[in-house]
């Protein structure tokens, strides 16, 4: 009989060497990242030498260690918090609204002529127009609070979703539902059994592209007007020309969406298992 | 009433796609617990006409009757063997074995134990947390094998399952299938392109010829069970597959022809 050969079938000596592996992790992990961590320090290190020593003045170019002092001095004041807080929230409830609306745009156009017809000009369309361009005016028709920026999120997100959800179910096996269906199953047991589990991967990846389209909504309608929040912050370091603040916010925007980005990641090896 | 003998009867099936004549007036019965091949030239109708007493084409004409009662659609009294093996990659052999059972709604901790000695029997044993990509396409083609015999069917469907496997893991896989069939003797249909594959498995084989798909000849394999693969070197197997190859030669060679032009 033949066996099967995976990599990533845990055979307990792999398993032990894992375990070694992790004793060493700081020195081995440092060797075998040497490169990127030489990037990252030497990109930062040349930053600071073309800002304290090239640039000099903190108006037009923060060092990253000035941009740290700012990180420290907002975290103490508290003011870091509200920011942090309100654009967090306005992320979050725009990002899930559009999510769920996306997924359920998409099931409408792979489910049926009629809603794919009537569905598809808008969504396409939508999709490719920069509508961050219309923040404005939703902070015209909605006020600055939270209420206009969680609708620019939701309108950037769920197009890629929609989009996403239905490519992803279109793309199901014609020979795997019909395998289920030799057994006789329904069309409801077709989609939750083959249909669904199919297109989460698509899904998935639609939730990624959401992450930086959302981040960006967040910002740019803090910009146009609001009374606290990442954007917000940034718009008005820019005003008073306070350079390594401004370059806070950018920094902490970059570390949410790398955070965002690979919990996503690692969410779905947990999540989709069988992919790779 | 249930006839002690026949299993399955088909009687003036006839099925066309658009002007194409697929099959034309097949009328054959088959006994409870035998084993079937069906062979013969590409499009001579042999898959088509599977796929009918499957209950996965529609539009056929005549009477295709199971135990009796006329097939309308797919259902678990028959079990479908795909010439892939059509693994839903998201679940792991258990859970893709288990499918059937589950769509019925019986997939309960009674049908456990059959699916593992199931998986016993098909020599999978051990690996039931595995996804399909851990596996090879033999052993994928055991758990496609084992999904089909987890509904209890009354008839069994093979559709060339071996023919994406190499040549020896195909005999092995042979053996495999006769040793499978003998714990219980399910009635088989069984489509193949290769004669000694039909050969060795078969009570008899039915040689399809083309344009349009009908039964040539149904020939009676009188050779002894258990079978060991040397069977197939003797004279009589080679003149069973001697025999149906005169058969259908001249249909296969029109039809290589055709394909080329």
């Amino acid at each position: 009989m033949t066996t099967i050969l995976s990599d990533d079938v845990s055979t307990p000596t792999t398993k032990a060497a894992k375990l070694r592996q992790a004793a060493v992790w700081p020195v081995h992990a440092i060797l075998k990242r040497g490169w990127m961590l030489g990037s990252v320090f030497g990109g930062l290190a040349l930053w600071e030498f073309i800002s304290r020593v090239l640039v000099g003045s903190k108006l037009f170019l923060a060092a990253p260690t000035q941009v740290l002092v700012a990180l420290y001095e907002l975290t103490k004041t508290g003011e870091l918090k509200t920011h942090i807080w309100t654009s967090a929230s306005e992320f979050l409830i725009g990002y899930v609204i559009a999510c769920v609306l996306g997924v359920l745009l998409g099931l409408a156009m792979a489910g049926s002529k009629a809603g794919k017809q009537a569905l598809q000009p808008w969504v396409s369309g939508l999709y490719a127009t920069p509508t961050v361009a219309l923040a404005p005016l939703f902070i015209l028709w909605f006020g600055i609070g939270i209420l206009s920026k969680v609708i620019v999120v939701a309108v950037l997100v769920v197009f890629p979703v929609a989009i996403n959800t239905e490519a992803g179910l279109l793309t199901t096996s014609r020979q795997l539902i019909e395998t289920v269906k030799s057994f006789g199953a329904s069309p409801s047991q077709i989609f939750f059994k083959v249909s669904l589990p199919s297109a989460l991967p698509f899904i998935f990846a639609g939730f990624k592209l959401g992450i930086g389209r959302g981040l960006i909504g967040v910002v740019v309608a803090e910009l146009f007007g609001a009374r606290a929040g990442l954007g917000q912050m940034i718009q008005q370091a820019a005003e008073t020309f306070d350079m390594p603040t401004l370059f806070a916010g950018v920094v902490l925007l970059a570390g949410a969406g790398i955070a965002l980005t690979s919990g996503f990641a690692w969410l779905e090896t947990k999540l989709i298992p069988w992919r790779e | 009433m249930v006839d002690p003998i026949t299993k399955l009867s088909v009687s003036h099936l006839s099925k066309r796609f658009e002007t194409l004549e697929v099959l034309r007036d097949i009328s054959v019965d088959v006994h409870r617990g035998e084993f079937i091949s069906i062979v013969g030239p590409s499009g001579c109708g042999k898959t088509t006409f599977l796929r009918i007493v499957g209950g996965l084409e529609t539009g056929a004409t005549g009477d295709v009757r199971l135990d009796g009662r006329s097939i309308t659609g797919p259902g678990s009294d028959r079990g479908f063997v795909f010439q892939q093996d059509n693994l839903l990659p998201w679940r792991t052999v258990l859970d893709n074995v288990e499918i059937g059972p589950e769509i019925g709604g019986w997939r309960n901790a009674e049908q456990r134990v059959k699916t593992l000695k199931l998986l016993k029997l098909v020599g999978l044993a051990g690996f039931e947390k595995y996804y399909p990509r851990q596996l090879s396409g033999g052993m994928r083609q055991r758990v496609n094998l084992a999904r089909a015999l987890a509904v209890d069917p009354e008839l069994l469907l093979m559709d060339e399952p071996f023919s994406a496997l190499d040549a020896q893991t195909r005999e092995i896989m042979q053996t495999e299938l006769l040793r499978v069939w003998e714990e219980g003797r399910k009635t088989v249909l069984f489509v193949t392109h290769q004669i000694d594959e039909a050969v060795y498995l078969s009570d008899r084989v039915f040689v399809f010829a083309r344009r349009p798909g009908r039964i040539n000849e149904i020939v009676e394999i009188d050779l002894p069970r258990p079978r060991p693969l040397s069977l197939k070197r003797t004279p009589k197997f080679v003149e069973y597959v001697d025999h149906i190859w005169k058969l259908i030669e001249d249909d296969v060679r029109a039809s290589v022809l055709e394909e080329h032009a």
